[in-house]
């Protein structure tokens, strides 16, 4: 069954997405906005809402593009795990993923507060390990320089390591609560962590039972080397940027052949790349919205963004010149920036050409069409194995998602690609994932 | 007006109350007792539900306490900025205030985590500031020793400096939001905090806009003197522990006493004293609930919990012989007040290990208010006229029947002598609880006056 999941900006994936009619009037810490998304797409029955994450205010030194807010800015949003712990109370099946950095956060906590929320929805929560792309986050961390990316994956794995084996801390059966013989819990059904390693010592036990779905579900997004291959080690489902079919192909591939060195099955990872959705009851409905969305934001804003994604100024290039390669890795690089290259220079764009192709979807892969033409795209990926599904971007929020689960959604039921309803109730079992055996019943 | 807040743990406050017959039967986990407990003390007006938290399993070391359970345990809990915010998802106007810690966690997650709560709850939230006072909880965070308690308050103090700023980095009308002009946000109404310091370095700014309070209300609860200080200098309001009203009555005026060194007013900091309440529709009816707690211990058990609490294994003593005095005065690195009140209360009233147990359990040594409604709503005025303090942080032994008996039953006592408030008169926890606007150093810019006057 096709893995469908949405990230959940309130703003819509469009860098104009927030100042459409169709938009909700205002975005910033709205909770209601975020009720009725997650509402919205369970009544769709999508697996999942996601939420990108970063500790940082971003654009400071880019005031235009700072005032026009970017959908991967967040200068303003919750905090993605009291946010999901407040959604678990209006839904009842969706799955919740917040993001949280392995870089600046200890493993305890992180554990317990992802435990906490699995157990608040009843077994719906994920957790998206990010090792944070985004340098100027350091400085609110007591720190001058990013970490490079090489430590940042070791304490990635490391922390990974750690949040799981104190997941592992109490038995199923460990809290009895016997009120006749007095015994609340079995000392017996709950180990010690005693973790010691380069990055981190933690004791344990973790001081949350149990939860619901035995552990939360375990998402990454990381497309370098070192990403794929914690994905392989160690990933349940991950966020890809492939722009191209055949990209997206061989990438499937290539992580999923690296599973069988750790014993993993191919089927225990889901592979979910990005997909911006511009769909509406006719193609010409589709192509409406896209041209008016495109016709919200100027070049010069639009040039500032393309140099915010990959990560180098283009103030200066001609805007019909072909757009230029990156002077350098740089320590931020960021997946997306790298995918937005390597299809200008596969596809020889201008930089205008290449804004354009941006602005809808970062960069990632974009469709556009009636129902069918968009249900046709994802099945020939699906069935491709391009992904096992996708993370699906909203151009304008709440319509696009309207859209998409009134119009898309049915179409593929009606091809077998999506369940009638949800198969469980809990995360794990909507993706078909295995709940994690207890180590104490093994 | 009288102030009320509540511990809702589902465990109850006596070390036997989640073995009574009229406690939760499942109590690990539960979300929907939880919410029960909450809408609770919503239907009883409270200010507040406030939860403890520490971020260690404890007692490990001794099973058959580990096993049995004690108030203040916690082996299994919420973590309790997610478990507040699915709570104010079902309630409207009672506040949420939940324990983080300066000494483990980050000024920068902190504050992120409360001011996300502050728009969850639409101006409800709170954040009790502990410095965290179980030793093993340092194991869990990469150390092997707890920090000592002056580097613990240093630390402390300019953790919360850092939170303000970071509370304060944005101006309230920072995001116009306008879809025409295409004007997001104004880059001129926001700034970085820079700060520097000994123990943290925030560039800021935080990317949460102004919180519906303009802050998140700041809770302290340490009684040892750089306890008192931070708190006079800084919370808005205080958990009390005091095991008599002289105790309390003592405290409340020398840190009431230290605010003035800090330009504050005396009433922009609450003190909540923490009782445990045992009531019934009668006299007899609260006597015979306590002494049906009492029975569910052991004294096996009693003396294996007095031990944890101070810190000093007393099972191969005498039961009916005194504390070890001596061996008690040194100062235990992680001993919190509580140790110190129960060793002061033994030696006030010269008491066996048996009868301090007994005193130590159905409140951990604090003060018990047990009787009808008219005697426990006597004692609490009393309290309150005497200065003792300005509200009560309210423990019931067994829950939700203690929490339930004191709402239906001593709260409609406490209006109808006009000390507690009939309804609830605004939606915030600070307008609850009468503290004045949180300052903004946007507030006080001659430009912003001037727009405010255009």
């Amino acid at each position: 069954m096709m893995v469908l999941g949405f990230t959940g900006g309130a703003l819509g994936g469009h860098l104009g997405g927030w100042r459409h009619r169709d938009s909700f009037p205002t975005t910033t810490m709205q909770l209601q906005c975020m009720v009725e998304m997650a509402q919205i797409a369970e009544r769709g029955g999508l697996d999942m809402m996601f939420l990108a994450d970063g500790n940082g205010v971003r654009q400071m030194d880019k005031p235009a593009l700072f005032a026009a807010n970017s959908p991967s800015d967040r200068p303003a949003v919750f905090e993605p795990v009291t946010l999901f712990a407040a959604l678990a109370q209006h839904t009842s099946r969706i799955g919740l993923v917040a993001t949280a950095t392995t870089t600046y956060e200890e493993p305890f906590s992180i554990a317990r507060k992802f435990a906490s929320l699995d157990h608040l929805s009843g077994g719906r929560a994920g957790w998206n390990l990010v090792t944070t792309q985004y340098v100027e986050d350091a400085k609110n961390f007591g720190r001058d320089e990013h970490i490079g990316r090489v430590e940042r994956y070791e304490r990635a794995q490391e922390s990974l390591d750690v949040v799981r084996a104190l997941w592992n801390s109490w038995a199923t059966d460990a809290f009895p609560q016997d009120k006749a013989t007095g015994q609340y819990l079995d000392p017996a059904r709950v180990r010690l962590t005693n973790h010691r390693g380069a990055h981190f010592a933690v004791k344990g036990p973790l001081n949350v039972a149990r939860t619901p779905q035995g552990q939360p579900v375990v998402f990454m997004a990381g497309q370098s080397e070192a990403g794929k291959e914690l994905a392989a080690y160690g990933g349940e489902g991950l966020f890809g940027t492939a722009s191209s079919k055949a990209q997206a192909q061989k990438e499937y591939a290539d992580i999923k052949g690296r599973m069988p060195k750790y014993g993993r099955p191919p089927d225990a990872l889901k592979i979910l790349p990005a997909l911006s959705v511009f769909v509406g009851r006719t193609r010409a409905e589709a192509d409406a919205l896209y041209d008016e969305l495109q016709g919200l934001i100027a070049p010069s804003l639009a040039v500032s963004y393309l140099s915010k994604l990959v990560g180098f100024d283009l103030t200066d290039a001609p805007l019909d010149g072909p757009m230029p390669a990156s002077p350098g890795e740089s320590i931020g690089g960021t997946a997306i920036g790298r995918s937005v290259l390597e299809m200008a220079a596969r596809e020889g764009l201008s930089v205008r050409g290449t804004y354009e192709r941006v602005l809808p979807s970062m960069g990632g892969n974009m469709v556009k069409g009636d129902p069918v033409e968009v249900a046709d795209m994802m099945e020939d990926w699906y069935t491709g194995k391009a992904c096992d599904g996708f993370m699906l971007s909203m151009p304008v929020q709440p319509r696009s998602l309207r859209d998409f689960v009134e119009l898309v959604v049915p179409e593929l039921q009606r091809r077998g690609l999506r369940p009638p309803e949800y198969r469980g109730a809990s995360l794990r079992e909507n993706m078909g994932l295995p709940i994690p055996a207890d180590p104490f019943l093994a | 007006m009288m102030h009320l807040a509540c511990i809702p743990n589902l465990v109850g406050g006596h070390l036997g109350g989640w073995r009574h017959k009229d406690a939760f039967d499942r109590p690990v986990m539960n979300l929907e007792a939880f919410i029960e407990m909450s809408q609770i003390a919503e239907r009883g007006k409270f200010d507040c539900v406030f939860l403890a938290d520490g971020n260690g399993v404890r007692d490990m070391d001794r099973p058959a306490l580990f096993a049995a359970n004690h108030p203040s345990a916690r082996p299994s809990f919420f973590e309790p900025t997610t478990l507040l915010s699915a709570v104010s998802m079902v309630t409207r106007h009672v506040g949420v205030v939940a324990t983080a810690t300066s000494t483990y966690d980050e000024p920068w997650m902190v504050a992120r985590r409360f001011a996300s709560m502050d728009h969850i709850s639409k101006g409800r939230a709170g954040w009790n500031l502990v410095t965290a006072s179980n030793a093993g909880d340092a194991l869990n965070f990469g150390r092997s020793e707890h920090m000592g308690r002056e580097d613990r308050y240093a630390r402390a103090q300019e953790f919360y400096e850092v939170v303000a700023a970071l509370w304060d980095s944005w101006a309230d009308d920072a995001f116009p939001q306008d879809k025409a002009s295409g004007q997001y946000l104004d880059p001129t109404r926001v700034q970085p905090i820079d700060h520097s310091g000994a123990h943290f370095t925030v560039k800021g700014p935080l990317n949460i806009s102004r919180t519906p309070q303009g802050r998140p209300i700041v809770f302290m609860a340490g009684q040892s003197a750089p306890g008192m200080e931070l708190a006079a200098r800084y919370a808005d309001a205080l958990f009390g522990a005091g095991t008599t009203k002289q105790d309390c009555i003592d405290a409340y005026a020398d840190i009431k006493g230290r605010m003035a060194r800090y330009g504050r007013s005396p009433d922009t900091l609450k003190i909540l004293p923490g009782v445990s309440v045992f009531t019934g529709r009668t006299a007899a009816e609260a006597e015979d609930l306590y002494l049906e707690l009492q029975s569910l211990i052991s004294p096996a058990l009693g003396v294996h919990y007095l031990s944890k609490m101070l810190v000093h294994d007393l099972e191969t003593l005498p039961l009916d012989g005194p504390l070890p005095f001596d061996d008690l005065a040194e100062e235990t690195l992680g001993g919190s007040s509580l140790r110190r009140y129960i060793i002061d209360m033994a030696r006030r009233d010269n008491l066996t290990i048996r009868e301090t147990y007994q005193r130590t359990l159905p409140a951990l040594g604090g003060p018990v208010f047990k009787g009808s409604p008219t005697q426990v709503a006597d004692e609490m005025e009393d309290w309150w006229r005497s200065k003792a303090g300005d509200g009560f942080t309210i423990m019931a032994p067994v829950q939700p029947r203690g929490l339930s008996d004191f709402v239906d039953l001593v709260v409609p006592e406490l209006q109808r002598r006009g000390i507690f408030r009939r309804e609830y008169e605004t939606t915030t926890l600070r307008g609850h609880l009468g503290l004045p606007d949180a300052p903004s150093r946007w507030h006080s810019e001659p430009e912003k006056a001037e727009r405010g006057a255009a």
